[in-house]
């Protein structure tokens, strides 16, 4: 009995103490998903600014009507673009960490501050500074390397492809800070006592990275993986601004399903369309997350 | 002691987090009939112009100007809220259509009669009705403005047509110099070679117009001058090339001037050309700058209201204006004094409205910034057929349209 109430008070208590937590979550995260829902219930638009009213699943149809041809183009495009950045993040990230190891290494702690630096500069300003700075036709440092060599002038964001490696890189440069910290952290985290009996044991690198390394600081950095994952799908920013920005378009046809609903349904103002366009898209989302997180029937048990 | 200091800290925290949405220290504010708080995003010389000539109400009436970058969608969540909303907002025109229907502004001519508004332009005014109803007190407008280097091109051989502009161009964009450059594929450079030929983005009914007949002409026409254009043409990489020297002449807004000037450029302004296969000038949008009145406020507080209105309606205020920081003023009177009519920058704007169209200003115009700016880099920099884009984009603006109701 008296266990029994220990147990119930201990289960009281643990609530109250996350509660503050819990309650900011339900405030920043719950909540607003809620109330999306709820507004695409309704009529919500310029002319129904105040005076809305709750009209049904009518904007879930004309919502469907945006998911055409362009939607599934879109969200081919979107997984593609996670796919490659995810690789080529989690490849360069352990490439560069593993050097951050390396024994003997000088200033490492400069090196780890220098590569921190993009991460700390506000996304918006790195992005028009790669655009003008790298990209720009005129003016482009990458322009004028060409022209030194003689070479014509590109234009890196106007063809679909070159706009797509060109809206990789920075994504690139954007992340890899974050990647690049989690796992030079993992790989600190490492036993050394495994590398040394498996250096007697004479394991090469490749051995030693592929049976020691990845499968210990995997269950690390999977949760950041993960949370990766989902910024890289739902990418925004990177995108528009390179090649979409209004008065500033490129020529560039590329859309994630966010810059497609973007010019499909948020510039219209009408609010309860648009947030039963996020509702769908959420929905994908979670459909996807789910997908992702199936683990193979051995690793499970 | 650490674990104390991180208790602090979360509460902090959250506290701050939660106030945020609150709304102390306004209620007092707004109670007082005589404070009006003016919402605005324009330049340091602008604000200070309005401060200096709305502290001449004091004390009777005390004006507070906010300075808020985001104005446009903060007014679309607070609007109807008369705690947190201002009582008025200084703002182009061209967003009016939007409040209005959702109801947070009131018309101006509930506080003075309309025909104390004979003395303002007739652009001016009819950018500030919608629906007929005015809704702005217009104060300042801006239209685009044809630039030259003197360095490059002399006053003698600015064009008076765009044939001759082609010319021009044809001749000089060579070895990294170009003979004009204009943000060919943005909206609002591109309507005027639109409604220089006639054609629209969408007129006062709300239908679009990408494809007319003399839309679909203008493109055409056009697109000769953007293959002489680089193929990069956006605010900074057009603005760089004039500054530099590398363009001779240009389209840009009055804003430029400062900028260019400062870099030791010998500036020019011209009247736009007149395009030969219609007669008309390239006929820019213009944006007329003034102030509208919220709903709460024409109602609880009309008598501070009108007194600020009054106020602005002096041409003091253009005049003003016209000299810290080159406005054109909306008040006929302003050009009948010699410190307006000796600004040469004030007077071509003067000179370009005569043709200006005033930016529409319905709701439906929200979207078709997006829909224009597609077709036209479809049209200028992937060389897509033209026949073809303006049908897409014709549709795509009618569907999007009809998703806004």
């Amino acid at each position: 009995m008296n266990n029994r109430k220990k147990k119930w008070s201990e289960v009281v208590f643990s609530y109250l103490w996350s509660a503050p937590s819990l309650i900011l979550i339900l405030l920043i995260v719950i909540f607003p998903i809620l109330y999306t829902g709820y507004i695409s219930l309704t009529n919500m638009n310029v002319y129904h600014w105040n005076n809305y009213e709750i009209i049904g699943l009518e904007n879930y149809k004309d919502a469907l009507l945006v998911f055409d041809n362009g939607f599934l183009t879109a969200l081919l495009l979107t997984v593609l673009w996670t796919i490659i950045n995810m690789i080529l993040q989690l490849i360069i990230a352990f490439l560069v960490a593993s050097l951050l190891n390396l024994k003997g290494l000088r200033l490492r702690n400069i090196y780890r501050t220098l590569l921190i630096f993009p991460w700390a500069m506000p996304g918006y300003v790195s992005i028009l500074l790669w655009k003008t700075g790298m990209f720009n036709s005129q003016f482009g440092l990458l322009n004028q390397w060409l022209e030194k060599f003689g070479i014509q002038p590109v234009r890196w964001l106007g063809g679909n492809v070159s706009a797509f490696l060109s809206c990789t890189v920075v994504n690139l440069w954007l992340a890899l800070p974050f990647m690049i910290t989690i796992i030079d952290g993992a790989l600190q985290s490492v036993d050394k006592s495994y590398y040394e009996s498996a250096l007697l044991d004479g394991a090469s690198w490749l051995k030693r990275t592929f049976y020691i390394t990845i499968p210990l600081i995997k269950p690390i950095i999977a949760p950041s993986v993960v949370i990766t994952t989902f910024t890289t799908f739902k990418q925004f920013d990177v995108i528009y601004l390179l090649t979409q920005q209004v008065g500033a378009k490129t020529g560039a046809d590329i859309h994630t399903i966010l810059t497609y609903a973007y010019e499909k349904a948020f510039i219209t103002n009408n609010y309860g369309y648009s947030s039963a366009i996020s509702i769908i898209i959420f929905v994908i989302l979670i459909a996807f997350s789910v997908i992702t997180n199936i683990k193979p029937k051995e690793e499970r048990q | 002691m650490k674990k104390m200091l991180a208790v602090l800290l979360c509460v902090g925290m959250t506290v701050g987090l939660l106030s945020g949405c609150g709304k102390s220290g306004k209620q007092e504010k707004k109670d007082d009939v005589t404070t009006i708080t003016i919402w605005h995003d324009k330049e340091d010389a602008v604000a200070e112009a309005l401060q200096e000539e709305l502290e001449k109400l004091e004390p009777e009436v005390h004006v507070v100007l906010e300075k808020k970058s985001d104005l446009t969608e903060a007014l679309k969540v607070v609007g109807n809220d008369p705690k947190a909303a201002p009582d008025m907002y200084f703002f182009a025109h061209d967003k009016i259509g939007v409040y209005a229907e959702m109801g947070i502004l009131a018309p101006i001519t509930d506080i003075i009669p309309k025909e104390e508004l004979n003395d303002y332009m007739d652009m001016t005014l009819e950018a500030a009705t919608y629906k007929g109803d005015i809704y702005q007190l217009p104060i300042y407008y801006e239209t685009l403005l044809f630039m030259y280097n003197r360095l490059y091109m002399t006053d003698e051989e600015v064009p008076k047509t765009t044939e001759e502009l082609y010319a021009y161009m044809k001749e000089n964009t060579q070895g990294g110099h170009y003979g004009f450059v204009e943000q060919h594929s943005t909206p609002y450079y591109a309507a005027g070679w639109i409604y220089g030929f006639g054609g629209y983005l969408i007129n006062a009914d709300g239908e679009p117009g990408l494809d007319c007949d003399e839309t679909i002409q203008a493109l055409k026409y056009h697109k000769k001058f953007v293959d002489l254009m680089p193929g990069e043409t956006e605010y900074a990489t057009v603005n760089t090339l004039f500054n530099e020297g590398k363009a001779h002449a240009t389209i840009a807004g009055p804003w430029l001037i400062p900028t260019v000037k400062a870099s030791g450029m010998d500036v020019g302004v011209a009247a736009m050309p007149i395009i030969d296969e219609t007669g008309n000038p390239i006929s820019p949008y213009t944006g007329v700058q003034g102030i509208q009145v919220l709903k709460y406020a024409a109602e609880n507080k009309s008598e501070a209201v009108e007194k600020v209105l009054r106020q602005l309606m002096e041409p003091d205020i253009g005049v003003k204006l016209a000299q810290a920081s080159g406005c054109a003023p909306a008040n006929e009177k302003c050009y009948e004094m010699e410190e307006v009519t000796s600004d040469d920058v004030v007077m071509a704007m003067k000179e370009t409205a005569e043709n200006a169209v005033p930016m529409p200003n319905i709701p439906e115009m929200d979207v078709m910034w997006t829909v224009t700016g597609n077709l036209l880099t479809d049209v200028n920099m992937s060389g897509k057929d033209i026949n073809e884009s303006v049908k897409k984009a014709q549709k795509e603006a009618e569907q999007l349209i009809e998703n806004m109701k």
